[in-house]
């Protein structure tokens, strides 16, 4: 991890820029997260307020969206960033995209925490959605955190993760379609509950590649479309 | 609403976490430890100049250690490092301009395809005809812009006749991108000139004795950014023909103009690699800490 | 307000009144110079322009063959050692009758100069018809009574000429007899004993032939130096060892030079006393430090981004010295040597002691007759008792500045002609 010092920059100025770029993906990353976690708890206890919430904070991550997107494009401007740098500035800006379709993904489950919470719980599901859900939100956790730490290893268990998660997420599609032909009238409502797994398979994807943006950044390798165990290998491949 | 809390608990310790890689971040760029040799690929095949072992001293000062690189056939190089890391000395040992500094000795194998630069019964007049070399400053004669450009093939009788000269003198300047802008002028002082006219005028004046190699030492950065842009341009088009090494304080330039880029640190050569992957995830700390600006 | 600007305001006060201060000492400084200068040229131009004339006397001259004892005035042995003296004797007893005292007879004739009976031989050999003959002719006055006429009335000195003299100049005055006319002789006689027949010509065709000496010595010598010094000389003890020395050789006093040139010119190698060539040397061994350290100067002021670029195209360091390096140092090489070359057309002291003190009455034909030099010729003329050597003095002053202010504004005008180019 040594080869990552942002600070240390001649300019002071680039320092702070580069700074406020990850504060601010940070702040993104913490909001997003707790959106997640929010639209869980409200799919799963039916909890329309905080479903309501999970919305509104999504003009809050859309707004840091676009404020790091402009920074970022400052920093191309005026520093010509190289190397490190410009890797950091090129994962970030990535990252911010995935981040904004995680906060999109978090209020398509709000959505269907409203409309449950409306038309009445569905009988069966709660169990992948919660079993899921922490996968995912772990993954999601774990690929900020190797993000603040520049910390690779951790992307590719993140990645790992991943492949686990898409596992579930079919057997669990293949529980709810053999429960809605045993029983047609809770389609509706079991439906619901497949966009929520669905939205969530694609949290699990965008934390998947916030991971590869890490390593993209600590070790200069674009590993996106390769399997984990090429994705490790490039890994542990240097120092 | 524990995952929530579990969310508060977290950002706090990401908060401790970033104290320590704070404190990693600030030691110091000087304490990183050279290379034991060379990163990257110094080496390529059928090399126009093969360079092994390389050590410059000034007196008993080492200005150059152990440098050993090869530049290939219609390649350019860039040489990049900090102020003082012995670019300069280094490009100017390759055709023998540190001869003219008494105190300066320069060691190591130095080929020019099967020929030794250094060898002692090598004519440093007929090196200097095979590898030419442009300056930092545009330093034209103060005669007129065909006697700048028809110094190098009369003092090399490479024109017999007044007609042959002038087919010299054009096809250089046609080839440096100035013969549209002097043709009306040959013969008015090459000195009054734009700058980049100048450094054109210099260029020119190095192709017109038709070296192998070109050296260019920091060749723009006397230059405003549009004439650096047509330097630049030209040292793409000349590229087709010659083999060019240039010394740059622009990484943006060296970025832009060259195929390798050569990173050089306090006289020692630490990482060689495409220009491409020393841009965008150089191998050696050093390099990285140069080419994002870490040095002060 | 802020505090700062008081404090800036109140110390522009006293920094604007030091500026205005110190200006004021750089132009009463230039303001004395200029005064002294001044005062030099009117004196000098007051003393000396009057010796650019001198007076006539008009007398009617019979050239009897007899009394001059010539027979044919083509002849030019006789016309030699003819008695013109008599003729003009004859004169002058004709235009002022009944001076019959012998005493007074000298006095009289002492109104023309001794020069006069030259004039009246010239005179008869351009025209040998003129032999029998009367004629009225100019003859050259006499310095005393020269000075006398030149002298405004009022204040005319009674000194050298008695009563009787100054009878005789006024009634000649009087009767237009006398006339004022361009001393064309104080260009190209040589020295003499008779300040209306001396001249500065020898002086200015010596300094001539010294200088050629001096110019064709030292500047391709100190040139030569200087390129090696500069170009080629390794950088060691002893290349300082020589600067060092050529640097305090431009500070020793310049009759050093002459003691030196009289041991090895006069007597090591034999050369002949009081020649130009001799002169020349001894003024080369003293103008080679000037020329030397100008010259290494001007080929410093060249850049050494010529010099590099012309060595790597491949040319040899010879022919970066002769193609870019003398090209563009010689403006200030020829500048400094100018310079050293009106220095030493100005210097007398390593001059007095090679003998080219003497005096010199023939115009020297080459560089190893003897003569004299301009400076020598004004140390001489200021040592002399006849009054009217002042005048000649300082004439002979105004002639030497005027060709040391021409050498200057030549070195001027060629830096300028020929800095153009770069």
């Amino acid at each position: 991890m040594d080869r990552m010092h942002f600070g240390q920059h001649s300019s002071s100025q680039f320092n702070e820029a580069l700074e406020s770029i990850r504060n601010h993906l940070m702040e993104m990353g913490g909001l997003v997260e707790k959106q997640v976690v929010d639209a869980l708890e409200a799919l799963l206890h039916a909890d329309s307020a905080l479903a309501e919430k999970v919305l509104t904070t999504e003009d809050r991550v859309d707004d840091l969206e676009i404020q790091i997107d402009e920074e970022c494009a400052r920093v191309l401007a005026l520093r010509q960033p190289a190397a490190s740098d410009l890797r950091l500035i090129i994962a970030v800006s990535k990252a911010v995209s995935d981040l904004e379709r995680i906060g999109d993904e978090s209020a398509k489950i709000a959505a269907m925490a409203l409309q449950l919470a409306e038309d009445g719980e569905s009988p069966r599901g709660y169990v992948e959605v919660r079993h899921i859900g922490n996968h995912v939100r772990n993954m999601l956790r774990d690929a900020l955190d190797a993000f603040a730490r520049f910390d690779a290893d951790k992307a590719v268990e993140v990645a790992a993760e991943d492949t686990e998660v898409d596992l579930e997420y079919r057997s669990a599609m293949r529980a709810l379609v053999t429960f809605m032909m045993e029983d047609p009238r809770a389609i509706s409502r079991v439906l619901n509950i497949i966009w929520s797994l669905r939205a969530l398979e694609r949290i699990g994807d965008h934390a998947r590649n916030i991971g590869e943006q890490v390593i993209f950044l600590v070790k200069g390798t674009d590993v996106r479309h390769i399997s984990i165990d090429e994705m490790e290998k490039e890994v542990r491949k240097k120092d | 609403m524990d995952t929530a809390r579990e969310l508060d608990n977290r950002n706090r310790a990401d908060d401790d976490a970033a104290k320590p890689l704070i404190d990693v971040e600030e030691r110091s760029m000087q304490d990183t430890p050279y290379p034991e040799k060379t990163v990257g690929k110094p080496f390529v095949d059928a090399p126009k100049m093969k360079l092994r072992h390389v050590n410059v001293f000034y007196a008993d000062n080492q200005a150059i250690h152990d440098v050993s690189l090869d530049i290939g056939k219609n390649e350019v190089i860039s040489l990049i490092g900090p102020s003082g890391c012995g670019k300069s000395t280094f490009l100017r040992s390759l055709n023998r301009m540190n001869d003219t500094i008494d105190i300066c000795r320069v060691k190591g194998e130095l080929h020019l395809d099967d020929q030794d630069l250094y060898d002692p019964k090598l004519d440093v007049v007929e090196l200097r005809a095979r590898v030419g070399m442009v300056f930092q400053k545009p330093n034209p004669f103060p005669k007129s812009i065909y006697d700048n450009v028809a110094y190098g093939p009369r003092l090399h009788g490479l024109a017999d006749k007044k007609y042959d000269l002038d087919e010299i003198v054009e096809n250089s300047l046609r080839k440096a991108g100035l013969w549209t802008e002097v043709k009306d002028r040959l013969h008015s002082p090459g000195t009054g000139l734009s700058g980049g006219q100048q450094q054109r005028l210099c260029i020119a004046r190095t192709i017109a004795v038709s070296p192998e190699v070109v050296l260019m030492d920091e060749p723009c950065s006397a230059l405003d950014p549009i004439a650096t842009a047509k330097i630049e341009e030209l040292i793409d088009e000349l590229s087709e023909s010659y083999t060019i090494a240039i010394v740059t304080h622009s990484m943006q330039q060296a970025a832009r103009v060259s195929h390798r880029t050569a990173y050089f640190h306090l006289g020692r050569l630490i990482e060689v690699n495409d220009t491409e992957t020393v841009f965008t995830k150089p191998e050696h700390e050093l390099t990285e800490a140069y080419i994002t600006g870490r040095f002060g | 307000m802020s505090e700062t600007t008081a404090k800036v305001r109140k110390s522009l006060a006293r920094r604007y009144r030091q500026e205005k201060r110190f200006q004021a000492y750089g132009i009463l400084s230039i303001g004395v110079g200029l005064l002294a200068l001044l005062i030099l040229f009117t004196d000098i131009i007051g003393k000396g322009h009057s010796a650019f004339f001198e007076h006539y006397i008009q007398l009617e001259i019979s050239l009897d063959p007899d009394v001059l004892g010539v027979d044919d005035a083509s002849d030019d042995e006789q016309l030699n050692y003819a008695n013109f003296g008599g003729v003009i004797k004859e004169a002058l007893r004709e235009r002022f009758p009944g001076v019959d005292d012998r005493q007074q007879q000298r006095q009289l004739y002492a109104l023309v100069s001794s020069g006069a009976s030259y004039n009246l031989r010239d005179e008869l050999k351009a025209d040998p018809s003129l032999l029998g003959g009367t004629r009225e002719l100019w003859l050259l006055a006499d310095d005393d009574v020269d000075l006398y006429l030149k002298t405004p009335e009022r204040k005319r000195p009674d000194a050298r000429l008695d009563d009787q003299q100054k009878q005789w100049i006024e009634d000649l005055e009087a009767a237009g007899e006398t006339d004022k006319r361009f001393n064309a002789s104080f260009f190209s006689h040589g020295d003499s004993r008779e300040p209306e027949l001396a001249g500065i010509g020898s002086a200015i065709v010596g300094s001539f032939f010294t200088m050629i000496v001096t110019l064709c010595l030292s500047f391709p010598i100190g040139v030569a130096a200087a390129i090696y010094l500069e170009e080629f000389a390794p950088r060691n003890k002893f290349t300082d060892f020589i600067e060092v020395n050529i640097n305090n050789l431009a500070a020793v006093p310049s009759i050093i030079f002459g003691l030196l040139g009289l041991a090895i010119f006069i007597n090591l190698f034999g050369l002949p006393r009081s020649v130009p060539l001799l002169g020349g040397l001894v003024l080369t061994l003293m103008t080679l430090p000037t020329i030397i350290i100008t010259s290494r100067a001007a080929i410093k002021t060249v850049p050494p981004s010529v010099r590099e670029g012309a060595l790597a195209l491949g040319a040899s360091k010879m022919q970066v010295v002769l193609h870019h390096v003398l090209p563009l140092a010689l403006p200030g090489m020829l500048t400094g040597s100018i310079i050293g070359m009106a220095q030493a057309l100005g210097e007398t002291a390593p001059l007095l002691l090679i003998g080219m003190v003497a005096f010199i009455v023939d115009i020297p034909g080459g560089p190893t007759d003897p003569a004299t030099v301009l400076p020598v010729q004004i140390y001489l003329w200021a040592d002399s008792p006849e009054q009217s050597f002042v005048a000649m003095t300082s004439a002979a002053i105004m002639v030497l500045l005027a060709f040391l202010i021409t050498m200057n504004t030549l070195a001027v005008v060629l830096r300028k002609r020929l800095e153009r180019r770069w």
